[in-house]
């Protein structure tokens, strides 16, 4: 009983590998699900939402919050579906945006560059050269957007429970260990952990419901009481007041909601 | 005029460091004017005597007599005293409460610092407001106000006037006497009283009364018995915890009541039956035993059920020892100085170190009751605190909050309320009637006070804000430097060059206005010591008298209403439960009255 998420670099096989671990473990396989899910939910389109979890924020961008409201959204709509476990997600930044979640098996699974080039040159049917440019594009592309929204780099070992570099490992060698792994004490899912679980996804529905009007509050919740903390601009502004209470009223699983004004959020909110 | 050299240049970029420095408060004020006394000399620009010069000047000496005289005073008690007979005076009426109480503030403040004043008379603010169910908010602003008005009522009333004279010093102008601004600064509390007194209602926050049942031992939350209709009103409950309780879970902790269920464990019992009140965060819930927690009814029923406890119908184990004779909560404010400030309440660790509990804190309109150990504590927070009288006496003996419990709590030496009488008037009698200097005249009342045992040597050393004496000390040479660089002199001819010649009275609002500005955005010490330089040789080019328009200085840099800056706003802002556009209304006003009964009883006194 765990969630596991899965990284990967383009082309690096982590696609393979995510459906053979969630056929073996019996578990759901999601990944475009979740754009889904939040284009539905939040009444954005897919395309934007794509290009949000995709593209690195520009700089005017930076200033506008769009890109963060996007993937507020996408956070929310991963957290819902993970909340009931056994889900295996493979997409981008999973394992930074389940942060949080104790029994969350964060995997990354690299391939030699070679090896990609050599599916992408067959499964586009492009020079290798074209091919070896659009990988690292792509590369440079996650690598800017996890360093600008988390300020962290992809390729930090250091993110992930499990790191497999498909090369000498076969695919079926990383299947076996990811589900060993898996199947350990500290990714069983406890009482407690699913209580962390339901309060992240309601800190993720007031983040995502917070976040076009007031971009740069964060949001906890612990055993369903919910702590906004706000910059001391956005303090009890008519439009705030309005929006917290539509908040209490709309979103379940809130016990009590407090703001908390100039007060450094704690690592984990969202 | 004189060309512009590379010594102004380098001044008035100090300058701009320091402005800089106060708005953006990367270091503290007093850090700041730290910094000036040190690069200066370092810069060239003072002799290293000048830059220390502060510290021994008639100003600093003064402002040391002044907190002593005036922390003798507290001690005895004798200014709480004040309270019960002004309010026999003033009746039932709250317009006629304010009014009372705002000038007895004011003439307090007028011999000792404007904050001192204010942080003395909140508790018994707090008193008036739940006995004769006035809003506290209606209170706070006019009496706050009137602290800082009050300071205009003599040169000893605050920094700014202190400072004035050494300003003048080096212009070889004549010094202010001590009841030289009396004329202007009585008529300023006036009018700014009157203003609240006729225009209270618009431009204050109409809010609740606090409720009349509270009395000063009992506040309603500590009335276990009591029922309530308002779902949100805090109250005590008793629960048992079944015999089987800690069976197959994990261990559970007064600590983790509060996170999940946001109830404050007040008082439980270890086994077999040793009761705890206020207990630590890291006391574990046992089996079969009795807690008292304090909280919201739902959240009781949510953990009764969510935790398996029994909910008791009243107060059954703890019933005596949570009476309302035994124990309670209080409301405390932090006070100036306080060193509770810029402390999280995890590491204040109330319950461990007073065994007290912390309820809920306030700040500004906020209430904080979630995650509460994380908050820092700041100057003006009202914390919600319960706990057995005798720990919150314990408590309240520690100093730097500001409780609003009968005085008979504190430590107070009424029979020397003669003694201190006594030397106030000495140090005032040698000003006045033997024209004594300031400093020496009021040093010796405060030495008066420690010989008499009003207070002790140690007490008065305590007493002593360094921050203030350093402020003022600090920016002393950067006044010395502006003046002897020729930097002053250099500013004030090119802004006359720009406005042309404008006649004495224009002028004078200008600089009050100047002055407005400068003292809202960095501290009053800071706008007066780069001000007066400035100004006098404004007004020697303009040919004006430079002592009026050093005087504006002094008593404009007091017009400092319309943000929650001044130190006495910022300590009733919490407890007002104001917002900075209470401030902004109320502040807007004022200060316009301000500058013009200002400039109308300067013309008028001295006859510009």
């Amino acid at each position: 009983m765990s969630i596991i998420t899965i990284s990967r670099g383009s082309s690096s096989m982590g696609k393979a590998v995510a459906e053979q671990v969630a056929q073996k473990l019996n578990y759901q396989l999601i990944s475009r699900e979740v754009l889904l899910d939040a284009s539905n939910r939040f009444n954005v389109p897919e395309i934007k939402l794509e290009k949000a979890i995709h593209d690195a924020p520009g700089i005017l961008e930076r200033y506008r919050h769009g890109k963060q409201s996007y993937v507020a959204y996408i956070r929310s709509a991963l957290v819902e579906r993970v909340i009931g476990d056994n889900v295996v997600y493979h997409g981008l930044a999973g394992h930074l945006l389940l942060k949080g979640i104790p029994h969350v098996l964060k995997v990354r699974i690299n391939a030699d560059l070679e090896r990609r080039v050599a599916i992408v040159r067959e499964r586009d049917k492009i020079p290798a050269q074209d091919a070896r440019t659009r990988i690292l594009e792509d590369d440079k592309q996650r690598r800017k957007w996890t360093q600008s929204l988390y300020g962290q780099d992809p390729w930090d070992t250091s993110l992930y429970d499990l790191t497999v570099c498909i090369d000498k490992l076969s695919i079926e060698n990383a299947v076996d260990y990811i589900c060993q792994a898996a199947n350990t004490e500290g990714f069983k899912s406890s009482e407690k952990n699913i209580q962390k679980a339901k309060d992240m996804s309601v800190a993720c529905r007031v983040k995502a419901s917070l976040v076009e009007e007031f971009p740069n509050n964060s949001v906890k919740c612990e055993y369903g009481n919910v702590l906004i903390y706000m910059k001391g601009k956005d303090q009890m502004t008519g439009k705030l007041t309005k929006k917290l209470n539509h908040i209490r009223e709309s979103i379940s699983g809130i016990h009590h909601l407090e703001t908390h004004v100039g007060i450094e959020p704690p690592p984990d909110a969202v | 005029m004189e060309p512009l050299t590379f010594d102004m240049i380098l001044v008035m970029s100090m300058i701009g460091l320091a402005i800089f420095l106060f708005i953006v408060e990367w270091v503290r004020v007093d850090v700041v004017a730290i910094l000036m006394m040190v690069s200066l000399p370092l810069l060239h620009l003072v002799t290293p005597k000048e830059a220390f010069v502060g510290l021994s000047s008639n100003a600093v000496v003064s402002i040391i007599a002044v907190i002593i005289i005036g922390a003798g005073m507290d001690r005895t008690g004798m200014i709480n005293k004040l309270v019960a007979p002004v309010l026999r005076i003033a009746g039932n009426s709250s317009s006629r409460i304010i009014i009372a109480i705002s000038v007895t503030v004011a003439v307090i403040s007028s011999f000792m610092q404007n904050i001192g004043a204010a942080a003395l008379f909140l508790p018994a603010i707090q008193r008036i407001s739940k006995m004769q169910k006035i809003p506290l908010s209606r209170l706070l602003m006019p009496i706050g106000f009137s602290a800082i008005l009050g300071g205009t009522i003599t040169l000893v009333g605050c920094s700014p006037l202190i400072l004035l004279n050494d300003l003048l010093a080096p212009f070889n102008l004549e010094p202010f006497g001590l009841f030289d601004v009396t004329p202007i600064g009585l008529v300023l509390v006036i009018s700014g009283i009157t203003c609240f007194v006729l225009f209270g209602r618009f431009i204050l926050p109409q809010g609740e009364p606090m409720d009349s049942s509270e009395s000063d031992n009992s506040p309603p939350s500590a009335s276990p018995d009591q029922e309530r209709s308002d779902a949100d009103e805090t109250e005590f409950y008793e629960l048992r915890t079944p015999d089987d309780f800690t069976d197959y879970r994990d261990p559970l902790f007064v600590e983790d009541l509060r996170r999940r269920y946001l109830l404050n464990v007040v008082a439980i019992t270890e086994p077999p039956d040793y009761k705890i009140t206020s207990p630590s965060p890291d006391v574990e819930v046992r089996s079969g035993i009795d807690l008292a927690v304090c909280g919201l009814k739902k959240d009781v029923l949510r953990m009764a059920s969510d935790e398996g406890m029994h909910l008791k119908d009243s107060l059954d184990t703890y019933k005596d020892s949570l009476s309302t004779q035994t124990a309670g909560s209080v409301e405390v404010v932090v006070g100036p100085r306080s060193s509770f400030s810029g402390k999280s309440l995890k590491e204040i660790n109330f319950q461990d170190r007073y065994h007290v509990t912390p309820l809920s804190v306030y700040r500004q309109v906020e209430t904080y009751r979630a995650h509460i150990d994380d908050i820092v504590i700041q100057v003006g927070d009202v914390i919600e605190l319960y706990g057995t009288w005798k720990r919150l006496t314990v408590l309240h003996k520690e100093g730097g909050l500001l409780f609003s419990l009968p005085s008979d709590a504190e430590e107070m030496r009424p029979e020397k309320t003669l003694w201190a009488g006594f030397w106030l008037v000495t140090a005032l009698v040698m000003i006045m009637g033997f024209k004594i200097q300031l400093s020496v005249a009021l040093m010796t009342g405060a030495l008066g006070m420690i010989l008499t045992r009003v207070l002790s040597i140690d007490e008065a050393y305590q007493s002593v804000d360094w921050r203030t004496i350093f402020l003022l000390a600090g920016l002393i040479p950067l006044g010395i430097a502006t003046e002897k660089t020729g930097a002053a002199a250099w500013i004030a001819h090119s802004i006359l060059s720009v406005i042309g010649d404008v006649s004495p009275i224009v002028l004078l609002t200008v600089i009050g206005i100047l002055s407005t500005m400068f003292t809202l955005v960095i501290s009053n010490v800071g706008a007066t010591v780069l001000l007066v330089p400035l100004v006098v040789n404004m007004a020697i080019a303009a040919h004006t008298d430079p002592r009026m328009a050093a005087l504006v200085v002094g008593l404009a840099t007091s017009n400092s209403f319309m943000l929650p800056t001044h130190q006495v706003n910022a300590l009733y802002m919490g407890p007002g439960k104001y917002r900075t556009v209470d401030f902004i209304k109320a502040g807007a006003l004022v200060s316009v009255v301000f500058l013009v009964v200002m400039i109308a009883m300067i013309s008028l006194v001295y006859g510009i």
